[in-house]
C-alpha cells in the first residue's frame, strides 16, 4: 500500500461496523491535484478547509469504475466514510443501481443524506464531522441481500478478481443473472466489473511492489497477456503500466476483511 | 535453504486448530491475540494457520480451500504406526474419508482424508528408505 503524506484510514472489521469499511482523512498544504482511482465502494465526503471560515461541504460518491481527478486549494480537506462493497444502499437507496460513476454535490447530496447536511456549517469540528458520518452510516438500515452478496465478495477478494461468474453464483446458490441482480441492487456494479476492479488494483500493486517485469504482473494477475494488462489500466487508471504517476493513493481495498489496523 | 513452515490459509484458525487437535491429536503451540494466526507443536517444520483475510494485504490471491471444492494439488502428511486408529479418528472427528488405510507396493500403509476445510491430509506409516 503506498499512501502519500497527509492521507490516513482507520479499517473497520465487520465486527466493529457493519457498513463502514473505512474512515479516512486528507489534507493538501498545497493548491494542486491528485487522481482518485476507482475502488467500486460508495463513499460519503465532508470537504472542508483549515480556515474555518470556508463552509465545509458533502459530497456523496456512487460505486466508481473510473479514475478522475481532484482540484483542491492550499488547505483543503477531506473527512469521509467508505462503505463495504454491498452497502450502497445506505446511500443511494434503490437508485444504487444507477449509481455507477455519479457524484452528488450541493442539493443532490444533502438530499440523499439530510441529517448530514446539518452538520456542514461554518466552524464545524473534524472529530464532530467524523462522528456524524460513522453515526449515520452505521444508523441506516441495512439494505436487502447484503449478506447474501457479502460471501461472493469474499471470494473475488481472496482470488484477485480470478474467478468464473457462473462458478461463483453456483456457490451462492442462484443463477449468474440472479447473482448480477442481487450485486446490482446492492454493490451497485455488475459481478465482473466488481472483479475487473479487485483484479486491476492487484496488478498496480504488483506491477508496483513485486518486483518483477510487467509480464510477470500480468500473468500473476490472471490477464491473458500484458496487453490485457495494459487495457484494465487504461480502463480503470486512466494511465499505462510502464507510466504509473507519482504520488498515487492506493487505499486498502481489501474488502475490510483485514481488522485493527488503526493507521 | 531450510523448510520453516506449512502455512493453511483458513476461513477459522481457532476451529481448524481445534480440529486439529482433536482430529490428528495435535497441539496448539501458539494463538496470535487476533485469533488471525496459529501455529501447532509439529517440531522443527512448523504447520501453522492463518486467516484467509489477510492475504490481499501482501498482494497474495489463491482459491480458498473448501469442502464443496476439489482439493488444492498438494498435501499433509501425518506419519503415525497406527494408520488404522488414527484414520478412524479423523474420520469420527469429521474429516472426509477418501481412501481407506490399504498397503502400498513399497511397504506403507496409507490413507487420505479431507479436513474441515477440504484440504487434503495423508495419513501413513513411515517411508522405509532401506537403510
Amino acid at each position: 500500500m503506498r499512501l502519500p503524506d497527509g492521507y490516513q484510514e482507520r479499517i473497520y472489521t465487520p465486527q466493529q461496523a457493519r457498513s463502514v469499511e473505512a474512515v479516512w482523512r486528507h489534507e493538501e498544504p498545497q493548491a494542486g491535484r491528485s487522481l482518485i482511482l476507482p475502488d467500486g465502494r460508495c463513499d460519503v465526503i465532508v470537504r472542508y478547509n483549515a480556515d474555518r471560515a470556508v463552509v465545509p461541504r458533502l459530497v456523496v460518491t456512487g460505486p466508481a469504475t473510473q479514475s478522475y481527478w481532484v482540484t483542491f486549494e492550499a488547505g483543503d480537506r477531506w473527512i469521509g466514510v467508505r462503505l463495504r462493497p454491498e452497502r450502497g444502499g445506505v446511500l443511494w437507496g434503490e437508485d444504487i443501481g444507477v449509481a455507477q460513476d455519479q457524484v452528488a454535490l450541493g442539493e443532490a447530496a444533502a438530499t440523499r443524506v439530510p441529517e448530514l447536511a446539518r452538520v456542514c456549517v461554518v466552524g464545524a469540528r473534524e472529530e464532530a464531522l467524523r462522528q456524524a458520518l460513522v453515526r449515520f452510516v452505521e444508523g441506516r438500515a441495512l439494505p436487502p441481500e447484503g449478506h447474501r452478496v457479502g460471501e461472493s465478495l469474499r471470494r473475488i477478494h481472496l482470488a484477485g478478481g480470478r474467478f468464473s461468474v457462473s462458478e461463483l453464483a453456483a456457490r451462492a446458490g442462484c443463477s449468474t443473472r440472479h447473482l448480477n441482480r442481487m450485486f446490482g441492487g446492492t454493490v451497485g456494479l455488475s459481478v465482473k466489473v466488481y472483479g475487473s476492479l479487485v483484479q486491476f488494483h492487484r496488478a498496480l500493486r504488483l506491477v508496483c511492489d513485486a518486483g518483477g517485469s510487467l509480464s510477470d504482473a500480468a500473468f500473476e494477475a490472471g490477464y491473458a497477456d500484458q496487453a490485457h494488462m495494459t487495457r484494465a489500466m487504461r480502463r480503470f487508471g486512466g494511465f499505462v503500466p510502464s507510466d504509473i504517476p507519482e504520488g498515487l493513493i492506493r487505499p486498502d481495498v481489501s474488502g475490510g476483511l483485514w481488522g485493527g489496523r488503526a493507521t | 535453504m531450510k523448510l520453516g513452515y506449512t502455512i493453511i490459509y483458513v476461513k477459522n484458525v481457532p476451529e481448524t486448530v481445534a480440529f486439529y487437535e482433536t482430529a490428528f491429536g495435535l497441539t496448539q503451540r501458539f494463538m496470535h491475540e487476533s485469533t488471525l494466526y496459529a501455529e501447532m507443536e509439529t517440531g522443527d517444520t512448523v504447520l501453522s494457520f492463518s486467516a484467509e483475510e489477510v492475504i490481499e494485504l501482501d498482494g497474495l490471491a489463491f482459491a480458498p480451500n473448501e469442502k464443496s471444492a476439489i482439493p488444492a494439488g498438494w498435501e499433509i502428511c501425518f506419519i503415525t504406526e497406527d494408520v488404522k486408529a488414527a484414520f478412524e479418528t479423523a474420520v469420527a472427528a469429521g474429516c472426509a474419508p477418501v481412501s481407506k488405510p490399504h498397503g502400498v507396493p513399497w511397504g506403507q500403509t496409507i490413507s487420505y482424508v479431507r479436513d474441515l476445510n477440504g484440504c487434503l491430509v495423508e495419513i501413513a506409516t513411515p517411508m522405509n528408505l532401506g537403510t
